[in-house]
């Protein structure tokens, strides 16, 4: 469920404006000794469900049976009861050699001791990755995990619901685009944006834009920072955005997909990731041409609105016995290649400012990369916030209060008991 | 007694409104799962599907692995249906005729026993089943449901047993029958339609687990059926259609079963067994 | 399907049916032979027995150690033990979070238990009064109903209720409750349990309407002619019949329901995951959130187990009661 998907994508402090030169893995050839090494063996690999698009998968399998002789399995997982998946699967003598895994669990997994350490393919593969694409895959100084792609939301719009109203420019602010909701609003022949009152990732986004955390430290805990007058503004831009729209209050994007609403074509906008114009065009192909994108703005035009970098890594359980296949694995997966074959079928955003050149032509990385180069943040980077982001959120909660009349004060009284719940539960 | 004519029509009015409200469900999922998405996803209902396709059910069966997946199932609950009964004949033969020390012990261990929470209790079975190094294997699904149904097996056969007159199984004695013959060649003919009421509890019971195969199996050939009906909602999200699909295919053999059980079963019971 | 009344239930049953012809039958014919022959008994129980000590008593001694347990995602990955005796109870029994819980669980227990004793009882008692054909058409619908996989059922109440397409809200639309148009039935506590009810009682009423029905089948009725003779109305040869004679009946059907509607896991997961905010959370929900949803697994076994004591006190007066009847017996 793509839901989950967005959910699982975490934090990545980025900020793409590095050095180029991609490593390409061409001339290595490992220290194995034969070339039939690792022949008759099998490499389990766990992506999750919507991760890899079929090109890429078929591009890697293939360059990877060929280099090593071995077998690849790669088998994708269902987002239902994946953390419980993922930890029996570590404790186990037989773990999936490499998993895929969000970037909100990463530090927490990191921390059990279940990945191993990646310190040195690192150096090898990934020396020219933007610092904060690789963040989140750190944990007490050790590389425990591989970025392999990041993205953020844009806002997908309708072209033609917008020239109808008679907007004729993609806005620039925060001003323009309520201008713009509106006109088509006056208009009344579609709903001018569709947002849920959970769009958990997009308050956070808007949290990252007031640069203020939902969590604080207090001695040597965290706890609730929701109290915080910021959190209240950024709340307050999400309430104005909210009552643009019907959308039910107390749902998130997920449930109905909004890609399906907006498909229907009486929406004039969602605040969506890249890849959710294909979940619209597949419920209704007839959409298609008039899907565009732009980047969500902020309050001036230099800057855009604040966003969440979601992300995903690639880690090698400990317990695997074929730790030196699965590297080679990580090799060919992230190679600058097949990281840029990524980005053009799924629309992710490039890891550094070299392979923007793959966003060409995709134009939802092309709207996504400007927040993201100026404006992109993350959910708290600590082992404690995983248990936060289990359903049910108490963020997504105190969202619903607030847009259902409740001062931000009050609810944020009110959610506090369950969130600093989570974040002292016992590790 | 003759009854008035308001007393002839409201049973017959009341059996036709239950019937109804009791069949909807399935019948609407059995419509929608034929249904072409544009008479699903519609702002008006369409009552009597006049397009069918099979669309829906095509996508549901092209799940990978799909056929695996229906022999596992088949596989885990029959042995595990088959097990428990067998088990449980010999306990409640015990437990109906037989007067011990600690019978009455053993029914309330089985009373209790029914009511094991088996969803909470996921984790410490699967840490023992991966320290048994058993995982990914058909073998502890098939023993555990086995138990699941176990208690209930036992304690409803009992009554069954129990309502067999014992002068049948005393009078083949006289006749120079053994206990066990006795038992074979009269209680157990008695005994069928019990057997069969019973196993349809059992058959549900298996057929439905999820929790437990969720956290045992991830190897996906290992898995069952109630898993790929899940997990097909939650990646098809708003697609009724195939979601629908999905649910009829799963609902399917236990419909039959149980039409075909039940009608034996509760002419068994109201005719047979306990006539004698 | 026979439910677990007692033996002595049925062996009445069976009495009373031997007066159409055959000779009355029960425990005062038998015992000639003296039945517990020695071993036989043990010897046929062992079986049971030893399968439900090693498969259900080994995993539950196994949860109770658990309980004693601080087992998170890194001490189940590192297989470490880390004993923290009674703090999981401790955290459960001082916090409100359990008591609200096991409150809620007690009153959704016995709402449904209630609606569907009575409406079954209701049904069971229709179906006998119905002619052939009318019988036989409610109990196709009853058995449809009943055979419905929990998991397949629960799915297609959430489409029945979906909010957009979904027929129930568009029928209530139509009969001109326009509010309920777009009406999100799982946005607040009571129209989920709305929900999650009309689904656990559509699916247990037809357990106990066959059940009654087929105790009822076994009345003789000269029973009730005699009852007429003296002189009883509908009203006083049903409390003086009819009633008396289902009495087992409907209390081994109540304790069964108490328990499988205690346990109800599925119909409450699959529509709401305990939701909206941990509203609809019912004890095995709670259990399961708290341990494998948040990965806090010495938690979680320790709720179970409380969930168990719980469950024990709620049927422990039937439990008396049977093992009462059993002295009583043989």
């Amino acid at each position: 469920m793509k839901r989950k998907l967005i959910a699982a994508i975490g934090v990545a402090g980025m900020m793409i404006g590095l050095a180029a030169c991609g490593s390409d893995d061409g001339g290595d050839s490992g220290k194995k000794a034969g070339p039939d090494a690792y022949k008759g063996q099998t490499l389990t690999v766990w992506t999750m469900s919507g991760s890899n698009p079929d090109g890429w998968t078929k591009t890697v399998t293939e360059e990877f049976e060929k280099k090593t002789k071995a077998k690849l399995k790669i088998e994708v997982q269902d987002w239902n009861g994946i953390q419980q998946k993922v930890t029996t699967a570590l404790s186990e003598s037989n773990p999936p050699d490499v998993l895929e895994i969000g970037n909100t669990q990463t530090p927490a997994y990191a921390k059990t001791g279940g990945l191993a350490d990646l310190g040195d393919l690192k150096k090898e593969i990934g020396s020219a990755w933007a610092d904060g694409v690789n963040q989140p895959s750190i944990y007490d100084g050790k590389q425990y995990a591989l970025p392999w792609y990041v993205g953020n939301r844009v806002v997908m719009y309708n072209k033609k619901v917008f020239k109808d109203a008679g907007i004729t420019e993609t806005p620039k602010t925060r001003a323009d685009l309520f201008k713009a909701f509106e006109a088509i609003e006056k208009k009344g022949d579609a709903e001018p944006i569709y947002l849920p009152g959970q769009n958990w990732y997009f308050f956070d986004g808007l949290l990252v834009g007031k640069d203020v955390s939902p969590v604080k430290k207090e001695g040597d805990k965290y706890v609730s920072n929701l109290a915080d007058p910021k959190v209240a503004e950024a709340m307050d831009v999400y309430k104005q955005y909210q009552a643009f729209s019907k959308a039910p209050k107390d749902k998130d994007e997920a449930t109905p997909q909004q890609a399906e609403v907006f498909a229907k074509g009486k929406t004039g906008a969602v605040i969506a990731m890249g890849y959710e114009a294909g979940t619209a065009i597949k419920a209704n192909p007839e959409i298609k041409d008039d899907i565009g994108f732009f980047t969500i703005p902020g309050e001036t035009a230099d800057k855009p609105e604040g966003v969440f970098l979601g992300g995903s890594n690639l880690a090698v359980a400990a317990g695997s016995k074929k730790q030196d296949l699965a590297k080679e694995f990580l090799k060919i997966a992230l190679s600058e290649q097949n990281d840029g074959a990524l980005i053009k079928e799924a629309g992710w955003s490039p890891k550094n400012d070299a392979m923007q050149k793959y966003t060409v032509g995709q134009p939802a990385a092309e709207a996504a990369g400007p927040a993201a180069a100026k404006s992109g943040g993350t959910t708290p980077l600590i082992p404690e916030w995983a248990p936060v982001e289990n359903p049910p959120n108490p963020i997504k909660t105190y969202m619903t209060l607030v847009l259902q009349g409740k001062s931000p004060a009050e609810a944020a009284k009110q959610v506090e008991g369950e969130l600093n719940k989570r974040l002292s539960q016992q590790q | 007694m003759k009854r008035s004519l308001f007393g002839r029509i409201w049973p017959n009015a009341t059996a036709i409104v239950l019937f109804a409200a009791l069949v909807f469900p399935v019948y609407w999922m059995f419509s929608t799962a034929f249904k072409p998405t544009g008479d699903i996803i519609t702002e008006t209902p369409v009552w009597f599907p006049t397009d069918v396709t099979f669309e829906h059910f095509k996508t549901a069966y092209h799940a990978p692995n799909f056929l695996t997946l229906v022999r596992n199932s088949l596989t885990v609950t029959l042995l595990a249906v088959a097990f428990s009964l067998i088990i449980a004949l010999f306990a409640s033969f015990a437990l109906a005729r037989m007067r011990f020390k600690g019978r009455k012990g053993m029914i309330l261990v089985f009373m209790i026993a029914q009511m094991a929470p088996w969803e909470v209790m996921v984790i410490a079975i699967y840490m023992l089943v991966r320290d048994a190094d058993m995982l990914n294997s058909l073998v502890p699904l098939t023993l555990f449901y086995m138990v699941m149904v176990l208690p209930f097996t036992i304690l409803t056969l009992r009554g069954y047993v129990a309502a067999v007159p014992k002068e049948l199984e005393e009078s083949a004695m006289v006749d120079g029958c053994t206990r066990p013959q006795a038992f074979v060649k009269v209680i157990l003919p008695l005994l069928a339609p019990g057997l069969m009421a019973t196993s349809l509890f059992g058959f549900i019971t298996a057929w439905n687990e999820f929790p437990l195969v969720l956290i045992l199996n991830k190897d996906p050939e290992a898995k069952t059926l109630p898993l790929w009906l899940s997990q097909f909602q939650s990646q098809f999200g708003d697609d009724w259609g195939a979601t629908m699909a999905a649910a009829s295919i799963f609902a399917i053999p236990i419909l039959i079963l149980f039409v075909f059980l039940q009608r034996k079963a509760v002419s068994g019971l109201t005719d047979g067994a306990v006539k004698g | 399907m026979a439910v677990q009344t007692e033996p002595s239930d049925v062996a009445k049953t069976a009495a009373v049916r031997g007066q159409d012809g055959k000779p009355p039958v029960g425990q005062h014919g038998g015992n000639k032979r003296k039945p517990g022959i020695g071993a036989a008994p043990y010897l046929l129980m062992i079986p049971a027995l030893a399968v439900t000590a090693l498969l259900l008593g080994y995993p539950l001694v196994k949860n109770v150690m658990l309980s004693f347990q601080n087992l998170n995602m890194g001490q189940l990955i590192q297989h470490v033990t880390e004993w923290n005796g009674f703090k999981n109870y401790q955290e459960i029994l001082t916090g409100e979070d359990f008591w609200r819980v096991t409150l809620r669980t007690i009153v959704f227990t016995g709402v449904n238990v209630v609606l569907t004793m009575v409406l079954g009882t209701l049904i069971g008692l229709l179906l006998a009064r119905l002619g052939k054909r009318m019988r036989f058409t409610l109990m196709v619908g009853l058995v449809l109903a009943w055979a419905m996989p929990v998991v397949a059922a629960s799915t297609v109440f959430q489409w029945l209720f979906a909010s957009r397409f979904g027929v129930v809200n568009y029928v209530l639309d139509k009969l001109g409750w326009h509010s309920m148009a777009e009406f999100n039935w799982t946005g607040s506590q009571f129209s989920t349990f709305f929900v999650v009810t009309l689904l656990i009682v559509w699916q247990s009423i037809p357990f106990v309407a066959i059940n009654l029905y087929a105790a009822t089948t076994t009345i003789a009725k000269e029973l009730y002619e005699a009852a007429s003779l003296d002189g009883a109305g509908v009203w006083k040869s049903f409390t003086s019949v009819t009633f008396p004679f289902l009495r087992p009946f409907l209390y081994a059907t109540t304790f069964l329901e108490v328990i499988w509607i205690f346990k109800a896991f599925p119909q409450i997961f699959t529509i709401s995951e305990g939701g909206p905010n941990r509203l609809t959370e019912t004890l095995p929900v709670y259990a399961f959130v708290e341990g494998v949803g948040n990965q806090h697994y010495g938690m979680g076994a320790a709720i179970s187990l409380l969930t168990i004591l719980i469950m024990l006190g709620l049927t422990s007066y039937y439990l008396r009661i049977v093992l009462k009847q059993e002295e009583d017996e043989l």
